[in-house]
């Protein structure tokens, strides 16, 4: 085979792992000195090297939901500010202007080798709050002025010394700004290390080597990516889903509303097409291009490079293209409200991209996952202190079964792996107590092979009154299941009030918690691969001695026959009766059986 | 003055080092392994050690031993049938993790092993906020029933965690005397007992990895006990995974702190041979067949971590969390990677060089053992280039193929590169040295330390081949191998100290912290230590309290390790205590903000009983090895004829002999390249240098 790069082999393998070594060691330094939980323990950032024109050259081990969009935060910089000095720090965060929502700061550094620019590193951090009404910044709004501070790329730092008009005015416009201000420092310290790294890796190797090899690194990502992709059959899929709602009550209602892809593939290279998909909603469910892309590459490497081996970088999708109609909610246009879209539609796009790559690559693909990051923020002041606070969780459903094995429970899956908040610190943290946090039993998809399960967890609103809001998907739009599995079990999120009653709550959207109130929130299973009947009756029986299925779960979603007859049968003996079938298959797939 | 046995047990032999604590003499021998019954390998390898070396039982002064039962119980998934009781709402805590998944894109990832299954994990109504006061009280008639149950289903061991145990552990006590009243005999671990710290996944972890390894540790170390008994020698001592040792009622009180037991010995031994030889400063390097390990030791103390998981797939990688079983106990802090000898070269689709992590292992092993192995090799790379002997290792027991080597690198990488087999084989070099030198740099310059200023000490069959590439690579002037470089490891045994660490959370500001209640809560965990110095009959002289505080600014959510100073707690003790920490933060991540307050998390306590300093002295008669004197070595691109001395041959002026050389012994290889020269010490070590 030929060798793709012009560098000898064993150098460029040895400046490529420096590469992404830098990027993994942005990780290191940010995570542990960040001050807010969603980033030292969550661990919802991204860190990337750049060139000099902002092509990415290595993105670290980070979070999928960045592949599409990491991209476009230094081309933004690069775009706006023509003279860049060594000691030069940049931030942004706007979704119009390179970035994915506005709680994502893009905090970007040049990285200079004797006066001459190199390159630059990158790292975006969610921030817990980043202004407007809503405590979390997630408040359903309907434009973008509403969703809290838009920064256009702004100098932060000149020549070494920080810029305080910027800084000022900033602080001025979050919550909790002491916070804010460690996990800016976080940042900017992630960035100087890299610029570090950068600077002794050119001593070592001269600058003009070390720039040839960051182009070769990309065209090396785009030849495995080009050979990979022929291993894919040619051909075409497709796959309609829709979605709960976009959180604006009003005329609407909160309607839901469709999302269409086609995949067609052909020779060494892909194209994503969206046309059809509903025109852009009122509410922050619009996902900007770049959003809608990182779902499509989320899903594609783990079809096509589920063993890791193509380094992520710019290159890497040069052989995919992505289209989606202009002002439709898979390609949000100015001024139109995105805070929800960026993690609910880039999880949507990626389980729809399995859908549809079914087709053509049955065996390489999963049934729908989770499908929402699942959201929850609580707001007020700490009756222990006198504090205000703001609490950011996500919580973890299922992971979708697959052609050879059951989906996982409890686990962030496709474009998220942010890590849950233990109990004990979020109590110590926050005033509330959390009551319970548990799996669902049944939640996961009957099949042939399982889903995972979606999990329970219950806060109890201690003292005084919280402002809360809530963030979720698949309340109505349950996770698909796969070749005839069947689906998982949908969100579900209620408040319990003092009083005993239960208000159920759309999925988007603000709400009051009084003290004493119990908020529970059921977040998905994942759907099931294959036909329930097809369950080995060992390892169903095994999911009831554990709970995950209840003989009444089982009754509905197998086959009572047969589990009434599974005492007698032998480990490896297959059901022998059919489940009834879910509907004829339509002409293209649909999550939902019922809307054709 | 006596003998020291140390007894380290390897995947394919069964190191026994002995040390004569008068001279510094040390010996090892070498017996396969016996998976079936480690102890027979064991007592056999301590026979023949003892023959060997004309060592009585009634000499004998210490005998200690690196175990692998625990991380093998894991590993295979063959410890205890066990139960859990949690907190009401929690029984899922264990399996619910932290809910990342190990893997960003494996679409066939597993789901990471839960030790207890589901149906056995019970829940208690029961509950203690954050403020460590009962919120509801424990439900004894709950309790009642839970105890029946778990006597019903007859597991081997229980495991009790309840939230905010580590606050106030009145629930917990109170379950574990009904347990222990109702079920005699039945191990009972309390998270509050094992690990009194926040994190309700992480205490809960590391409780059940105690009872889930706990009966299988006591069943072995209480044959094995039994077999040394026997033999009249003394009774043995386990290496833990912070590089003490203890005693086996220690080891079975806290089963998870035996975990790294074997890899911690190498970085012990690294200590020792720094401090007589006074080298402070060292980064140890310990590269066997599949993989290779680094650690790093400042002013002569070794750095330890307890951020760890054992089991479970692949966490080499520094970040992602993998899927194994979180234990929060100090571990040495190593960087392994997957680069040893037997480690695979092979071509990406992009048409990239990559050596591993898929390793020939010892079965079939590199192509030129002729073992069936045919996939180029780093051993088969060492062999082409001429850095190992072409014709045989081993003191001539191993033949070696030269020509298979060259086959395999030619038709794997070299043809399909368009390259010759001599460049091929640089590559292979080039690309193996460059993820080791990642393991050290991740050890050294990425906790802020400056790799130039240490030395680097290589052993492991495979180190002293490529440690003077590596110190290059890095800028580090002095390479050290010492005696018996394939077995140092086991010397690490013989060399150690009795060592026990205690920990609890201590939540507080440490602006803000009440002196005296912080002084009641240290004097706790030091009782405990002091007890366990006392009951190994040490003298008082010789043992040692050492007290830190795990540190961060208020809004951060991970620690770093801070001293505190003894005695009474004061508020200038408190004081030092945040300089120190303010330090250690500038130092790890290039900034400091001492405007912050700083939050104390946990306390820890560490005992130490010092056992007799010993000096290492290479055996002066070893034999020259079976070699040739000269053979064709390639340097910079170049075959060069290249002088090959064996070890005893080395001169011992400060002159010593310039490279390029090839210095060989029995069980190693050391390679000294243009630029570098080495010389033999007076206690044999070999020292390598840079040119001035």
């Amino acid at each position: 085979m030929a060798a793709a790069t012009k560098t000898d082999a064993a150098t460029f393998e040895v400046v490529k792992n420096s590469l992404y070594a830098v990027a993994a060691e942005m990780k290191v330094v940010l995570a542990k000195t960040a001050y807010s939980p969603i980033l030292k323990a969550a661990g919802d950032y991204s860190c990337g090297v750049f060139d000099d024109r902002g092509e990415m050259v290595a993105q670290g081990p980070d979070l999928p939901i960045h592949l599409g969009s990491m991209p476009d935060a230094v081309r933004a910089v690069v775009r706006a500010w023509e003279e860049i000095e060594p000691g030069d720090v940049f931030v942004h965060n706007d979704p119009y202007f390179g970035g994915s929502h506005l709680p994502d700061v893009n905090v970007v550094s040049p990285a200079f080798v004797d006066g001459a620019l190199l390159g630059f590193c990158c790292v975006r951090a969610h921030w817990p709050d980043i202004g407007s009404a809503t405590p979390g910044s997630y408040g359903a709004v309907t434009d973008i002025y509403g969703e809290g501070l838009r920064l256009p790329p702004v100098r932060i730092h000149r020549g070494g010394v920080v810029n305080r008009d910027v800084e000022d005015m900033i602080f001025a416009n979050v919550r909790t700004p002491d916070e804010r201000r460690g996990d800016l420092r976080a940042q900017i310290a992630a960035n100087r290390r890299a610029s570090e790294r950068l600077a002794a890796l050119a001593g070592k190797y001269g600058a003009g080597t070390l720039r040839r090899i960051m182009q070769e690194v990309m065209d090396y990502s785009e030849a495995m990516m080009r050979t990979l992709l022929r291993d894919i059959p040619d051909g075409e899929g497709a796959f309609e889903d829709f979605c709960d709602g976009d959180g604006i009550a009003g005329s609407h209602q909160d309607e839901t509303f469709d999302i269409r892809l086609r995949i067609i593939k052909q020779g060494d290279g892909v194209r994503v097409d969206f046309e059809g998909s509903d025109p852009q909603v009122a509410g922050p469910m619009n996902a900007p291009l770049s959003v809608t892309a990182s779902g499509v590459f989320a899903a594609l490497k783990m079809v096509i490079d589920s063993a890791g081996v193509v380094p992520p970088n710019s290159g890497a999708w040069r052989p995919v293209k992505v289209l989606a109609p202009e002002g439709s909610v898979v390609n949000a246009q100015y001024p139109a409200p995105v805070v929800y879209a960026n993690h609910e539609m880039s999880h949507r796009i990626c389980d729809m991209v399995f859908g549809a790559l079914a087709v053509l690559v049955p065996d390489r693909v999963m049934a729908c996952s989770q499908g929402t990051s699942a959201v929850l923020t609580l707001g007020g002041t700490d009756y222990r202190t006198g504090e205000r606070y703001v609490s950011y969780e996500t919580i973890k459903g299922g992971f979708g079964a697959r052609p050879d094995r059951d989906g996982i429970s409890a686990v962030a899956s496709g474009i998220s792996n942010t890590m849950n908040t233990p109990v004990e610190l979020i109590e110590m943290s926050f005033p509330v107590r959390v009551e319970s946090y548990e799996l669902r039993p049944d939640s996961g998809g009957a099949g042939r092979w399982r889903g995972g399960l979606g999990t329970r967890r219950t806060w109890r609103i201690l003292e005084r009154d919280a402002h809360a809001a809530v963030c979720c998907e698949r309340t109505k739009s349950p996770p698909f299941g796969i070749e005839g599995g069947a689906a998982g079990a949908p969100a579900r999120i209620s408040v319990v009030d003092p009083d005993g009653t239960e208000r159920l709550l759309n999925s988007k959207g603000s709400f009051e918690a009084p003290a004493g109130a119990l908020v529970v929130f059921d977040v998905p299973g994942s759907g099931g691969y294959g036909p329930p009947a097809e369950r080995d009756p060992a390892r169903l029986r095994e999911d009831l001695a554990d709970g995950y299925v209840t003989p009444e779960g089982a009754r509905r979603d197998y086959d009572a026959a047969a589990l009434d007859a599974l005492s007698g049968t032998r480990p490896g003996a297959r059901l022998s009766v059919r489940a009834p079938e879910l509907s004829a298959a339509p002409a293209v797939p649909s999550a939902d059986p019922h809307r054709p | 003055m006596g003998w020291r046995i140390g007894v380290d047990i390897g995947g394919t032999f069964t190191d026994v080092a002995v040390l004569d604590e008068e001279s510094g003499r040390a010996g090892i021998a070498k017996v396969p392994t016996t998976p079936r019954d480690f102890g027979a390998a064991v007592v056999d390898g301590i026979g023949a050690a003892m023959r060997d070396h004309g060592i009585g039982p009634e000499s004998v002064s210490l005998v200690s031993h690196a175990t692998t039962v625990v991380t093998n119980a894991l590993l295979e998934e063959k410890g205890a049938d066990i139960a859990l009781i949690a907190t009401e709402g929690f029984r899922d805590v264990l399996e619910l993790r932290r809910s990342a998944r190990a893997d960003l894109y494996d679409l066939f990832q597993n789901a990471p092993a839960v030790l207890v299954p589901r149906r056995r994990r019970f829940e208690l109504r029961e509950r203690i906020d954050a403020q460590g006061e009962v919120v509801t009280p424990l439900d004894e008639a709950g309790l009642d029933a839970v105890v029946a149950r778990i006597h019903e289903l007859g597991v081997e061991a229980v495991a009790v965690c309840l939230m905010f145990s580590f606050l106030n552990d009145a629930h917990e006590r109170r379950v574990g005397d009904r347990l222990r009243a109702a079920l005699p005999g039945l191990p009972v671990f309390l998270s509050s007992e094992v690990l009194p710290e926040i994190r309700e996944f992480e205490r809960t972890s590391t409780t059940a990895v105690c009872a889930y390894v706990g009966p299988v540790l006591a069943s072995y170390l209480d044959r094995l006990e039994g077999a040394l008994a026997g033999l009249g020698l003394p009774s043995l001592y386990v290496m833990g995974s912070n590089g003490g040792v203890f005693d086996v009622p220690e080891a079975l009180k806290m089963p998870a702190a035996v975990v790294e037991s074997g890899p911690a010995a190498g970085v012990i031994a690294a200590q020792r041979m720094g401090r007589q030889l006074g080298r402070p400063n060292l980064i140890s390097f310990d590269m066997g067949g599949t993989t290779a390990k680094a650690s790093l030791i400042e002013n002569g103390r070794i750095e330890t971590t307890s951020d760890y998981e054992v089991g479970g797939e692949g966490n080499v990688g520094r970040w992602l969390h993998g899927t194994g079983h979180p234990i929060r106990v100090p571990v040495i802090d190593l960087a392994e990677v997957s680069a040893g000898g037997g480690s695979i070269a092979w071509l990406d689709p992009g048409g990239a060089l990559r050596v591993g992590p898929q390793s020939a292992g010892a079965e079939p092993g590199p192509a030129c053992y002729r073992q069936g192995g045919a996939r180029p090799t780093v051993t088969d790379a060492n062999v082409v280039l001429g850095y190992l002997s072409r014709k045989h290792l081993l003191g001539g027991r191993l033949p070696i193929d030269a020509a298979a080597s060259e086959m395999a690198i030619r038709k794997h990488i070299a043809d399909p590169l368009g390259q010759d087999v001599a460049q091929a084989a640089a590559g292979i070099l080039r690309v193996v040295n460059n993820s080791m030198a990642e393991a050290l740099r991740i050890v050294s310059v990425e906790r802020g330390h400056d790799a130039r200023e240490f030395s680097l000490a290589a052993f492991g069959g495979a180190g002293p081949v490529h440690a003077a590439a590596l110190a290059e690579e890095l800028g580090i002037a002095e390479v050290i191998v010492p005696p018996i470089p394939g077995g140092f490891s086991a010397l690490g045994l013989v060399a150690t100290d009795l060592r026990r660490d205690y920990a609890r959370t201590f939540y507080a500001r440490i602006d803000e912290a009440d002196p005296r209640v912080l002084d009641q809560r240290l004097g706790e965990l030091e009782a405990a230590a002091r007890a366990m110095l006392r009951n190994a009959g040490l003298p008082e002289a010789d043992c040692a309290i050492e007290r830190s505080a795990d540190c961060r600014y208020a809004r951060q959510a991970y620690e770093l390790t801070a001293p505190l100073g003894l005695g009474p707690v004061t508020h200038a003790l408190l004081e030092a205590l945040a300089d120190a920490f303010h330090e250690r933060h500038l130092r790890t991540y290039g900034h400091k903000n001492p405007d912050e307050p700083v939050q104390m998390v946990n306390i820890r306590v560490t005992a130490t009983g010092r056992l007799p300093g010993v000096a290492f002295h290479a055996d002066a008669e070893a034999p020259p090895a079976a070699g040739e004197p000269q053979r064709e070595v390639w340097w910079f691109g170049e075959p060069v004829r290249c002088p090959v001395i064996a070890r005893g041959a080395l001169p011992a002026g400060a002159e010593g002999h310039p490279g390029p050389i090839i210095v060989e012994e029995m069980d190693c290889t050391t390679v000294v390249p243009p630029g570098w020269r080495a010389r033999r010490d007076e206690h044999g070590f070999i020292l390598v240098t840079r040119s001035a």
